[in-house]
């Protein structure tokens, strides 16, 4: 006889466990979550070392407003789009272009180095790219093509339609062409 | 690491595109591999447990400090003003205007009074200015009202 499958509680179920005063499920939550925002955040072009705070202030903020949530959307593009919220508002205070430095120590040390330095040219370029989107366009890509989120998900998100979302994302994709192309 | 989104999604991307996004992607995954998830929660929980209240976007003009600093900036500078006319109009003197800022002045404290007066530096100097450029003014040169003004002046100063 097998071991017992320990369910895996959903998002949902989290959430009603916290809002029934369950601090666990909390915590819970920002272990699931916390690093695909801070990929989110990054890509956009946050610099690192205002990374961690830039999660917490979203989660906080999540966890704040999370009586609001409706469940429309996944818990987890929500919170994307409530990070995208918290660094426009962080941006604004900044007042100075961000630029994410590639530093030595995020290179990868393995394979053939020009192969690397391509890459490398071509993450900073798509990256430029993003910041250069109209908002929408840069957070539909971005939950679509890195988060993998649905157009569903994301409309809801996002506050949208999800012919909308569509749009926006075959925006974003066509002018990313023509910037890397 | 959670790359089940980028790997179903990039099919769909051209390949430029799909292989850029693979590349970003790998490099803000090891920036967001350095955020301390357990430190993220404990902080996050710490904040909703003291019932943070965020703070809202404050106007810095709805601080009743610096209303009051503000006020009495306009009054100071309204002051200035008035003395540069009169320096312009000997028959009314600097003496006769400023003591129209100093009311204006006695709600704030000691700090406030500072930052008022180091904003105002300025003024002060026109003032000064002005009272030397107007001292040689004798009693003769006083309409009546002036001197009725004087002599109140003077009574309250001696009561």
């Amino acid at each position: 006889m097998g071991s017992p499958v320990q369910a895996v509680a959903a998002d949902g179920d989290l959430i009603a466990q916290y809002l029934a005063g369950e601090e666990r499920a909390a915590t819970e939550l920002v272990r699931r979550h916390a690093t695909a925002l801070a990929r989110y955040i990054a890509a956009q072009g946050a610099p690192e070392d205002e990374l961690e705070d830039l999660t917490q202030e979203t989660l906080f903020k999540a966890f704040r407003a999370l009586a609001t949530f409706r469940g429309g959307a996944s818990f987890r593009t929500w919170l994307l789009a409530i990070g995208g919220n918290v660094l426009r508002d962080r941006r604004r205070r900044w007042r100075k272009n961000l630029v994410v430095e590639l530093t030595p120590d995020i290179r990868d040390p393995s394979g053939d180095p020009g192969a690397q330095a391509e890459a490398g040219w071509a993450a900073e370029r798509l990256q430029e790219g993003i910041g250069k989107l109209a908002r929408l366009q840069r957070e539909v890509f971005l939950m679509r093509a890195q988060q993998g989120s649905g157009y569903d998900e994301i409309a809801s998100g996002l506050g949208i339609t999800e012919g909308a979302a569509r749009v926006h994302y075959h925006h974003a994709v066509k002018r990313l062409k023509a910037w890397i192309g | 690491m959670d790359r089940l989104g980028i790997d179903r999604t990039t099919d769909e991307l051209p390949p430029e595109i799909g292989a850029a996004l693979q590349a970003l992607d790998a490099r803000v995954a090891k920036q967001a591999a350095r955020v301390d998830v357990e430190r993220v929660a404990a902080r996050v929980l710490d904040r909703l447990r003291h019932g943070e209240v965020e703070r809202p976007r404050r106007i810095l003009w709805m601080s009743p400090v610096a209303l009051r600093v503000a006020a009495a900036v306009v009054v100071l500078a309204a002051a200035g003003v008035i003395v540069n006319l009169a320096s312009d109009h000997p028959q009314q003197t600097a003496a006769q205007q400023l003591p129209v800022a100093i009311p204006a002045m006695d709600s704030l404290n000691a700090p406030q009074l500072e930052a008022v007066l180091e904003a105002t530096g300025e003024v002060r100097a026109v003032a000064d200015s002005a009272v030397q450029a107007t001292a040689g003014v004798s009693l003769d040169d006083l309409t009546e009202q002036q001197l009725q003004a004087l002599l109140a002046s003077l009574g309250n100063s001696e009561g």
